[in-house]
């Protein structure tokens, strides 16, 4: 199993979260996309660990972890704050702040 | 054999004394009776940053005696650039909480009840019951503590956790505004969702830096830059990853569409805390990461660095010229201004770091000033009631015959942030110019000064409708009025103009001062 | 006290009063004057500290160093703020002041019935102060600080009652004209630091012995300009007349005493340089030969007695720059008769501002007449001053203008007649005039109304002025008394003045002195008796006559405004508007053209922020991709 695979894997994950961000219009599909490009930035941290023999990426990715469930907390707040009010969690409704 | 670090109290104080503070304004909130939170928590906040100044003050003078060093097993590092960058954001976060806490006719600028839906009649009921949201306390100082563990951040990890720690609560707190709630909302929902996704390449960033170095300190990885070979393009893009992230934060072109909409959007005294210490922060993390790691790929980083340099300054300015809205512009302007400070970063050279201290010192105190002042001119209707906040240009007009004052220290900063010499502004412009030259970058600087000369445009242009325009009333018979406060405010914005004009007529001090950060120390 | 302290304090003191009075306005209306009157006092009070510090030292150790602070340290141009107190500069911090204190006291009762007085005494205060900076300072650089100061100051003062259009354009042209002379003094700054490479006083001095004849010329001419300028100087001595808009105070301290005598402290001030280029200092001489007479000239036609008296400053100075370009034997001749001016001139403006006190404002002599019975003591003292300027012997201008007289015709081939000549000429034609203006004032038939007589004109009940306003009169007529042959014997004034002009060699006239002296003194008294025949023993017509081709010019002061304004004005306006529309058509349609380029871009660039955050998240991704291109291909 060489280190290659895991890369090239974390990378399309990174990619289709960037995409998902980039494409979906409810929020939280969108949310959703920025964790996966967290959690794919976790497997590059893990299989680099494991190429360096060492435990520090493994480490890193549980702070990264944690952080990403406090930014889902705040995220989420944010996001039903505003379905509340509109009714609709589309990103492109909100576009009163323009130009 | 676990070896559990040595941890040094006393060193970590500054942060610590934060820290403690904002855990304490949680209790506050959950403990105290509703009537005494607010004073409670404007207390606990003004003496912990206050407390944390001195600590930082104390630190600077062992420093000076002993050295920088290492804290927490390589996490932080205390040397003179760290703890410069601190206070001077200590000295911000101070001024930005005055304006925070302060109120005009009983009510402040958050919302009194964040989680309401607005318009709704549970909303209408809270602010005739006089509810506030007091948690904005605690919440700015989570922010504050993230802010001070960014300059001394010596690894990746604990900059990204700070990262973290300091934007967090700025993404509610810019959904907090009392009026306009929608515009606040949409704010606080773009800052978010285009923080999160810069945090994502961040962190990549530092994965990648990591596959490279097999350590994420920045001494480590700056040593295996010579050494390890064949893996370029892992540093490459994690070097470009990680300073794209900070760009973020401090708002350069491409990376700067969130700055203008939640300038915009946010309640303003957050803003004007925004605009000011979360570009100091980020500033001196770019710093740090950029002289100690990436000197040696000056090359490869430079034509990067100096494209982005150059499209923050123009687009900055550009984008400037053609607003109507006052936040708006100070937002474009903010943007520019990141783009002469990123000058100092490309310079690579000693006077960069001290550069960028005086800069950032004087366009923290403008802008908190500038906002400042913003959150006092509101619009009334044609029965006196407050509206909001005046946030058109041309509501503006005239203002210098009604309120001298006022108006005269809005010119003040202004012209701070056009440069003109007497003002800090200018002082710190020569300084962070000077060192781009002295680093070989002159095409960047005419670059630079041609965009400071078309920026007085629109300073000046505001300047002029100030004090040279009639003051115009609506079609609806609405008018500018400016409101009275309780005083925090004026304090704040006295301080920072006499800081303004202190910085700008005696530069020779804070100089001097920059000057003893020149060097990091791996 | 030491001197350094009292030498910060003279002018500090006026300077802070300036400031008091200025700042805290309406509130100290009430007692702004005497703070005034103080604060000038206390610069009197140091200034004679200073000379008695001097005096005890022994001659060789009178310059003394002040350091105050550096000031300009750009590079190969360091100047720093300093004085320097010497025997040159005491004198003249007596001088001013002195005069100045006795004006301060005049002024207080002068101005009592005008609201704005605080103000005129902020005023007073700060020219005061500037000219101390002028005289005290050790470099062209800080001189031209006080050089600007008395301009501004002048121009204040000279408009104080700016309700009257005529008057705030007198002040417009003073300070206009002004400014022309500043150019030069600028030019010459330049021209030191582009020769030597510095503009204060040691360096340059000791280096003008060196210089090239053709630097050093220019340097003393463009000095010269900048000296004609402040000191009503042809060529731009037309300002000074129309300064007497101002009020008497005013030009009795500043068109008499000190500012105008700027120039001439500038010429002795700068010998050294002088002395490195006899062109230059030729030059000087011809220029104050020719205002001495062109004063001479105006003065015998003018009605208005401030007019006649400004005409006969000009010319006075004439003496004084005249006597200034004989070199050292010239310098301390000039400085006498500088001082000795300075007391009786201002005594006789001082006098002037009484008369029109009791005359209710007027200033046309065809209006007085007589009025010697009605103000004895303005007549006693306005009489000796016309004494001491005509040159009577024995008192203080006698002492001065002769010795001038004398200098003028030491030397070799043409230049010793041709002054000469003119200076002794002139003389008795200031004989003439001053006697006229005397006459015409104070003796002969009264042409104004009195209420018995059938003069035309309102009626007039001419009274002695008050004490505020004598005394100082009477101080300054003591003064023109006594004050020539106090310094002159023994030549004390002359030694006391040495370690700065220099020993000059003593060198006969080409004519005797007695024969001089004996000139002298019969053309004064023809001047007095032609000025008797005319305006004592016969009557004055009401209106003036006629009179001569001359006369006429002279009453349009030779028509020095329209040669200004064909030769300098209209010129001056064409250049201007080609330039202006250069400007706005070049210069202003590049600027206007990138800022409409800016607009522009920045309209089209707007678009892009559409408020839709996945804009915002794509304009990111596509920066992500770029940078990491960029990075890594050019890596490859």
């Amino acid at each position: 199993m060489s280190i290659l695979n895991y890369l090239v894997l974390s990378g399309i994950l990174f990619a289709i979260g960037g995409t998902a961000v980039l494409v979906r219009r409810n929020a939280i599909v969108a949310f959703m996309g920025v964790e996966l490009m967290l959690n794919a930035a976790n497997l590059t941290l893990v299989t680099f660990a494991r190429m360096h023999g060492d435990l520090t990426g493994q480490v890193i990715a549980f702070f990264v972890m944690v952080v990403a469930a406090a930014e889902v907390v705040i995220g989420l707040a944010i996001i039903v704050s505003i379905f509340r009010t509109r009714g609709s969690a589309s990103l492109d409704d909100a576009s009163l702040l323009k130009s | 054999m676990f070896v559990a670090p040595h941890i040094e109290w006393a060193a970590l104080s500054p942060v610590l004394i934060l820290l403690g503070a904002a855990v304490i304004g949680v209790l506050v909130e959950a403990f105290v009776p509703r009537g005494s939170r607010r004073l409670v928590q404007v207390v606990v906040a003004a003496l912990a940053l206050g407390g944390a100044l001195v600590a930082v003050t104390w630190r600077w003078t062992v420093v000076q005696q002993d050295g920088p060093s290492s804290l927490v097993a390589g996490a932080l590092r205390e040397d003179a650039p760290a703890l410069l960058f601190q206070a001077i954001l200590l000295i911000l976060a101070l001024l930005a909480l005055l304006v925070i806490a302060d109120r005009a006719r009983g009510e402040d600028a958050f919302t009194p009840t964040a989680s309401a839906i607005p318009g709704s009649e549970y909303e209408g009921q809270a602010r005739r019951a006089g509810l506030a949201q007091t948690e904005v306390f605690p919440l700015t100082m989570f922010a504050v503590t993230g802010m001070l563990v960014f300059p001394a951040a010596a690894d990746l990890l604990t900059m990204f956790i700070a990262l973290e720690v300091l934007s967090l609560p700025l993404y509610l707190l810019a959904g907090m505004a009392r009026r306009r709630r929608l515009v606040s909302q949409e704010a606080s929902l773009k800052y978010f969702l285009l923080g999160a996704f810069s945090s994502a390449f961040f962190l990549m960033g530092l994965a990648l830096l990591y596959g490279y170095a097999g350590s994420v300190h920045l001494a480590d990885i700056a040593t295996a830059v010579p050494l390890v070979s064949g893996m370029d393009g892992l540093l490459l893009a994690g070097s470009a990853l990680v300073i794209i992230g900070l760009l973020f934060k401090v708002g350069a072109v491409p990376f700067h569409s969130w700055t203008p909409d939640v300038y915009q959007g946010a309640p303003t005294p957050i803003t004007g805390f925004m605009a000011a210490c979360t570009k100091v922060a980020a500033f001196a993390a770019l710093l740090r990461f950029v002289y100690v790691v990436t000197p040696g790929l000056g090359w490869d980083l430079a034509p990067f660095l100096w494209i982005v340099a150059i499209l923050t300054m123009v687009v900055g300015t550009v984008l400037a010229i053609v607003q109507t809205d006052m936040k708006r512009t100070l937002a474009y302007s903010s943007v520019a201004h990141a783009g002469f400070l990123l000058l100092g970063i490309i310079a690579l050279d000693e006077r960069g770091i001290s550069g960028i201290l005086v800069y950032l010192l004087a366009y923290g105190l403008a802008t908190v000033g500038a906002f400042a002042l913003v959150t006092l001119v509101r619009t009334k209707d044609a029965e006196g009631n407050l509206v909001g906040e005046a946030g058109h240009l041309s509501e503006w007009a005239g203002l210098g015959r009604r309120s001298p004052v006022l108006a005269v220290c809005f010119a003040l900063f202004l012209l701070s942030f056009a440069g003109i010499p007497l003002t800090a502004g200018f002082t710190g412009k020569f300084a962070v110019f000077g060192a781009a030259v002295a680093g070989g970058d002159w095409p960047l600087v005419v670059i630079a000064v041609l965009a400071s000369a078309a920026a007085a445009f629109f300073y000046v242009r505001i300047i002029v409708l100030m004090f040279f325009t009639e003051p115009a009333t609506g079609e609806d018979g609405s008018a500018t009025t400016v409101v009275r406060s309780e005083g925090l405010t004026a304090v704040a914005v006295v301080v920072c103009a006499v800081g303004t004009v202190l910085v700008g007529v005696v530069p020779t001090a804070v100089l001097a001062v920059a000057a003893q950060a020149s060097k990091f120390l791996l | 006290m030491s001197i350094d302290l009292a030498a910060i304090l003279i002018v500090a003191v006026p300077l802070a009063s300036a400031g008091v009075l200025l700042l805290l306005g309406r509130r100290s209306d009430g007692w702004g004057h005497w703070l005034g009157v103080l604060a000038s006092a206390a610069s009197a009070v140091m200034a004679f500290v200073i000379l008695f510090g001097l005096l005890g030292r022994g001659a060789e150790d009178r310059a003394v160093d002040v350091h105050l602070f550096s000031w300009i340290p750009a590079g190969e141009l360091d100047v720093d703020a300093g004085f320097l107190v010497d025997p040159l500069s005491a004198t003249f911090l007596l001088l001013i002041t002195f005069v100045g204190t006795l004006i301060h006291v005049y002024a207080v009762a002068y101005m009592e019935h005008d609201d704005d007085r605080r103000r005129f005494f902020a005023y007073l205060n700060l020219f005061i102060a500037a000219m101390l900076i002028l005289v005290l300072a050790d470099s062209f650089a800080l001189l031209f600080v006080g050089w600007e100061g008395v301009g501004l100051a002048s121009y204040l003062l000279i408009g104080f009652w700016n309700q009257r259009t005529e008057y705030a354009v007198a002040a417009k042209k003073a300070f206009v004209m002004n400014r022309v002379g500043d150019m030069g003094l600028i030019i010459a700054m330049g021209a030191m630091f582009a020769s030597i490479g510095s503009v204060d006083f040691e360096t340059v001095f000791a280096a003008a012995p060196e210089l090239s004849e053709g630097w050093a010329t220019a340097i003393g001419i463009a000095l010269l300009i900048g000296a004609c300028g402040k000191s009503a100087q042809f060529p731009l001595q037309a300002w000074l007349g129309d300064a007497m808009a101002g009020p008497t105070p005013v030009s009795a301290l500043i068109h008499a005493a000190t500012m105008v005598t700027a120039g001439v402290y500038l010429v002795v001030r700068s010998g050294a340089i002088f002395e490195a280029s006899p062109t230059a200092q030729l030059l000087v001489v011809i220029v104050g030969a020719i205002t001495l007479v062109f004063g001479a000239i105006v003065g015998c036609a003018k009605d208005d007695i401030k007019k006649a008296l400004a005409a006969s400053t000009m010319s006075q100075i004439g003496y004084m720059m005249l006597a200034a370009g004989l070199g050292p034997i010239g310098y301390a001749f000039a400085i006498f008769h500088l001082l000795t001016h300075g007391f009786f001139k201002a005594g006789m403006f001082l006098g002037a501002g009484s008369v029109m006190h009791g005359m209710n404002d007027e200033v046309n002599m065809r209006g007085f007449g007589g009025l010697s019975r009605f103000m004895k003591v303005t007549w006693i003292t306005f009489g000796l001053g016309w004494l001491a300027i005509i040159g009577f012997p024995g008192l203080s201008g006698f002492w001065s203008k002769d010795k001038i007289i004398e200098a003028a015709f030491v030397g070799e081939g043409w230049q010793p007649w041709v002054f000469g000549m003119v200076a002794l000429l002139a003389a008795g034609l200031t004989a003439f005039y001053m006697s006229r203006l005397f006459f015409m004032t104070f003796h002969g038939k009264a042409r104004w109304n009195d209420g018995k007589n059938e003069a035309p004109g309102p009626e007039q009940h001419p009274h002695e002025s008050p004490l505020l306003m004598t005394v100082p009169m009477i101080v300054l007529a003591v003064g023109s008394l006594g004050l020539g042959a106090f310094l002159a014997f023994g030549d004390r004034f002359f030694h006391w003045l040495e370690p700065v002009t220099g020993h000059a060699e003593h060198h006969d006239p080409v004519i005797p002195i007695p024969v001089i002296m004996g000139a002298t003194v019969v053309l004064m008294l023809i001047g007095v008796l032609l000025a008797w025949r005319q305006y004592w023993a016969s009557s004055v017509p009401l209106m003036p006559p006629t009179g001569s081709v001359l006369t006429r010019a002279a009453r349009r002061d030779l028509y020095q405004d329209s040669v200004n304004e064909a030769v300098f004005a209209r010129p001056g306006t064409h250049t201007v508007r080609t330039l202006t529309y250069a400007d706005t058509a070049v210069v202003d349609g590049a600027v206007n053209g990138l800022g409409a380029g800016a607009v522009g871009l920045g309209e089209r660039l707007r678009k892009l922020q559409n408020g839709h955050v996945r804009s915002y998240s794509a304009a990111m991704s596509v920066g992500v991709v770029l940078v990491l291109v960029i990075v890594l291909v050019a890596r490859i």
